[in-house]
């Protein structure tokens, strides 16, 4: 049983096309990534199986549930986290703070009333030990909106992984970074994500064959090709109609 | 996490000392006005709670104020033998449930859209208040509330007719409201509030039921705006429309900001100018309301910190009065 | 109960009436909605201030069709002043504080209202040329509410004619649908923006000055329109102006009829009907999703 699975999903956003019918298989432990042109549909991808838009037509399993059209609330409460391609963090809050949300949802304690949280002596342990993961320790109580590129990257990712799913999906995660800063980024999701299930979108191909071991390509809303990286790398279709070009 | 200092403790206590006092030192009539101060106080902060905490702007926030006013009135009036403080209480919940229920149609909204169903709805609670004469009176109100015989205690019983006594009872009530809501904020409960206002995408992708979370703080809320409208009830001996209606819901929009919807206390500062501000100004010029409406552009277009701004620094970080977080 | 049948047929035509006027005002509304996202509640207090500014002229003058004129120009000018001086200024603290901004200025503009006309009604007699009644299926129907219905047709038309025809109102269009790149093609845009409220506030002020012989002037005129106004943009779906138009024929023909049937609701039938279309359809009757 595979730990997600899509089946023939698709999704029009007032009759513009943007999925035709994609299928894509995870399964335990897998680490895997979708590539794609520009446009291909791969943040559409995203966006339907975390409950962001209500596929047009398909169906997503996660762990045997249903999660099809649930709302994204319920998705990352099963064990289905992610990450977004802009930067999307909370702020005016402190880095700290940021990863706490993440902790606290994690362990239930979205509206619990006892006790305050300075009596949460676990939460906060468990929230600076993420920090520490993702190298921010140091900047915990700096505003999350002041912290640099680099670092808010590194917040989002360790937001995602705090609420220790089953399952993450990265969008993106070196959007917007130098080479430098990528292959830190990369070091980063290998370290945290290390015997975790993974999704990744991403468009630096360096990125994406150090860290998959397995690949989907995208293009224009259906999936042109899947299989090992070493497959994928040879595969005519891909080649004539994407790694080419990419690869200039 | 800042830590309780003797300083703190002494200003507390001195605070309290005064309160507690106040009937002894001051005259009836400002008596009377800490009274309204107290009651408001309560009204400003709840209000607060969406706007600062939440970002819920709401220009109706008077329906459980009125709703808590009438209830209470009501149920003295109407319920034989209804029992003095289950009337407070019934006022409370009716501005919960009113609450619950009005919040579930508006938090689902955003921004613009939410403050527009909140002011349609209060004007909804206005016109039943105005029209449903057998039970609310209608514009001529319901007097005469508060029991004419001493309410027994069990120890000792309390004429709630004594401008003393009913100083008391709001000062009590409010304290422990306002207590209960600065203990909340500091809870996952209030962290959860506070996210959702920071960044609703992002909390929902963590986990969090955005509009759970949302109905729960308009419900609290509601409640905290029931307790005083049925202490204002009690207070006033006397509720009309007025007390449902969108000058209400203006009134304590003008408290918060007046004070300053930056942080806890900013609304009691608030509360406090706008009544003293509102009794002085009103005895020299009849147009006081064209003043306050001048002053509250003022205030929105260059003085977002509110009259608790002009605290200084120092003494702001010492109570934390600066910031919501 | 019950009715004849010319008498639901001059019921519906003075539901249609008002839903008439009330569309007028909203409309306005709808528009600067559409447009800059702002839900401008002084809008409200432009149609009341309309109407007194058209109550001074007519009293001055004794020309109706003067103040038809001169009311939508004063309210313009002040809408004007409201965008560049105020509205402009808060935009970079977000939505909140644009709110706020046209509710203090709803408020002054209503207590400026009762200090300067005073604190009761003022009626507005009908202009001798729209006065007297035409006879309707056997009962008398005043000549002045055609008028109205000719009026906000004519408006109506208008408005279609330049979002549809003119290249002033493609850019509104265009503005509406996407504000960024509109100013990427060289628009102007904040000078668009200052038009479309200053227009926007002309159409309350001009309704306004209609309304007077109407419902007569006077200092809670401003807050009862608000409130309609706001049910009609629930009913009709946000910042749509045909969900405005059907939502507020619906309204002015429910109050219309409501009053004749069930004369202890009145008031409330409006908030019944918002309640209604919340539970049913929650984005309103032409609205996408919210």
């Amino acid at each position: 049983m595979p730990l997600l699975e899509v089946t023939n999903l698709s999704k029009d956003f007032s009759g513009l096309k943007v999925l035709f019918g994609i299928d894509l298989k995870l399964e335990q432990g897998e680490r895997h990534a979708i590539i794609g042109p520009n446009g291909a549909g791969k943040s559409t991808l995203f966006n339907v199986i975390t409950g962001k838009y209500a596929p047009s037509h398909g169906k997503i399993t996660f762990k045997r549930h249903d999660i099809t059209g649930l709302s994204p609330h319920k998705i990352a409460r099963l064990g289905l986290a992610r990450s977004f391609q802009v930067t999307n963090i909370f702020r005016a809050m402190t880095a700290f703070d940021n990863v706490r949300n993440a902790v606290l949802s994690r362990n239930g304690k979205r509206h619990s009333i006892f006790p305050t949280l300075g009596g949460m002596d676990s939460i906060a342990e468990q929230t600076e030990q993420i920090l520490n993961l993702i190298g921010l320790l140091d900047r915990k109580d700096e505003l999350a909106g002041e912290l640099a590129h680099g670092h808010q990257r590194a917040l989002e990712i360790g937001m995602t992984i705090a609420m220790d799913p089953e399952l993450i999906l990265l969008d993106e995660p070196t959007a917007g970074m130098s080479s430098t800063e990528s292959r830190e980024t990369v070091k980063l999701i290998e370290k945290v994500t290390e015997g975790k299930t993974l999704l990744i979108v991403e468009h630096d191909m360096d990125v994406v064959f150090s860290i998959a071991t397995r690949i989907t390509v995208i293009y224009y809303g259906r999936v042109l090709a899947s299989g090992s990286p070493e497959a994928i790398r040879n595969d005519q279709q891909v080649k004539d109609a994407y790694l080419g070009e990419e690869r200039e | 996490m800042r830590r309780l200092t003797l300083l703190h403790i002494v200003v507390a206590v001195a605070i309290a000392a005064v309160l507690l006092a106040a009937p002894r030192i001051l005259t009836v009539v400002q008596v009377r006005m800490l009274t309204e101060i107290v009651y408001f106080s309560l009204f400003a902060v709840s209000f607060n709670l969406l706007f600062a905490y939440a970002g819920l702007l709401s220009f109706g926030h008077s329906a459980y104020f009125g709703l808590g006013a009438y209830v209470t009135a009501i149920s003295l009036k109407h319920v034989p033998g209804m029992p003095f403080f289950a009337a407070i209480l019934l006022g409370a919940i009716a501005g919960a449930v009113g609450g619950a229920i009005i919040g579930f149609f508006c938090v689902r909204r955003k921004g613009s859209y939410f403050a527009l169903l909140t002011l349609a709805f209060n004007q909804f609670l206005w016109a039943i208040a105005w029209k449903w004469r057998e039970i609310t009176g209608g514009d001529d109100g319901i007097g005469g509330i508060v029991p004419k015989k001493p309410v027994d205690l069990g120890i000792f019983s309390v004429d709630f007719t004594q401008v003393g006594s009913k100083y008391y009872l709001t000062l009590f009530l409010v304290t422990i409201c306002l207590a209960l809501g600065w203990y909340l904020i500091r809870t996952p409960f209030g962290n959860t509030v506070k996210a959702v206002k920071g960044n609703e995408e992002r909390a929902s992708f963590l986990g969090y039921d955005v509009n759970r979370s949302k109905l729960l703080i308009f419900t609290l809320a509601a409640f905290f705006a029931g307790v005083s409208g049925s202490l204002f009830a009690l207070f006033q001996d006397f509720v009309a429309p007025s007390a449902i209606s969108l000058g209400m819901s203006t009134e304590v929009l003008f408290m918060a900001f007046l004070g300053g919807t930056g942080s806890f206390f900013g609304p009691i500062l608030g509360a406090a100018i706008f009544v003293y501000f509102t009794d002085w100004i009103s005895s020299i010029t009849e147009r006081w309301e064209f003043i306050l409406g001048v002053l509250f552009i003022v205030l929105v277009l260059y003085f977002h910190q509110g009259f608790i701004g002009l605290v200084p620094a120092k003494l702001k970080s010492l109570f934390s009065l600066g910031n919501n977080r | 109960m019950e009715f004849a049948a010319s008498t639901i047929i001059i019921q519906a035509l003075h539901g249609l009436v008002y839903g008439m006027l009330l569309f007028l005002v909203a409309s306005g509304m709808t528009l600067v909605f559409g447009m800059m996202d702002i839900l401008n509640i002084a809008h409200a207090a432009f149609y009341m201030l309309g109407a007194y500014l058209g109550y001074t002229v007519l009293m001055a003058t004794g020309n109706f069709w003067l103040a038809l004129i001169v009311a939508p120009v004063g309210v313009a000018l002040l809408g004007a002043l409201v965008e560049r001086f105020f509205l402009r200024k808060v935009h970079k603290y977000g939505h909140a504080f644009e709110l706020l901004i046209t509710f203090g200025v709803f408020f002054v503009i209503t207590e400026a209202v009762k200090w300067i006309w005073g604190d009761f009604p003022r009626p507005v007699e009908v202009p001798a040329a729209l006065a007297g009644s035409v006879h309707l299926l056997g009962s008398q129907y005043p000549v002045y509410r055609f008028f109205i219905l000719i009026i906000s047709f004519a408006v109506l038309a208008g408005l279609l004619y330049v979002f549809l025809k003119t290249r002033i109102g493609i850019r509104i269009r265009a503005a509406v649908s996407d504000a960024q790149m509109v100013d990427a093609l060289g628009v102007n845009v904040p000078r668009l923006f200052l038009g479309v409220f200053s227009g926007g506030s002309a159409l309350a002020g001009l309704a306004g000055v209609v309304a007077g012989p109407f419902l007569s002037t006077y200092p809670g005129m401003g807050l009862d329109m608000l409130v309609d106004m706001f049910v009609v943009v629930v009913v009709g779906g946000f910042g749509s102006l045909p969900g405005a138009f059907v939502a507020s024929l619906m309204i002015g023909e429910l109050q219309s009829f409501g009053i004749l049937f069930i004369p202890r609701l009145a008031l409330v039938f409006q908030f019944l009907l918002m309640a209604v279309v919340l539970i049913i359809r929650p984005a309103g009757l032409f609205g996408e999703k919210v």
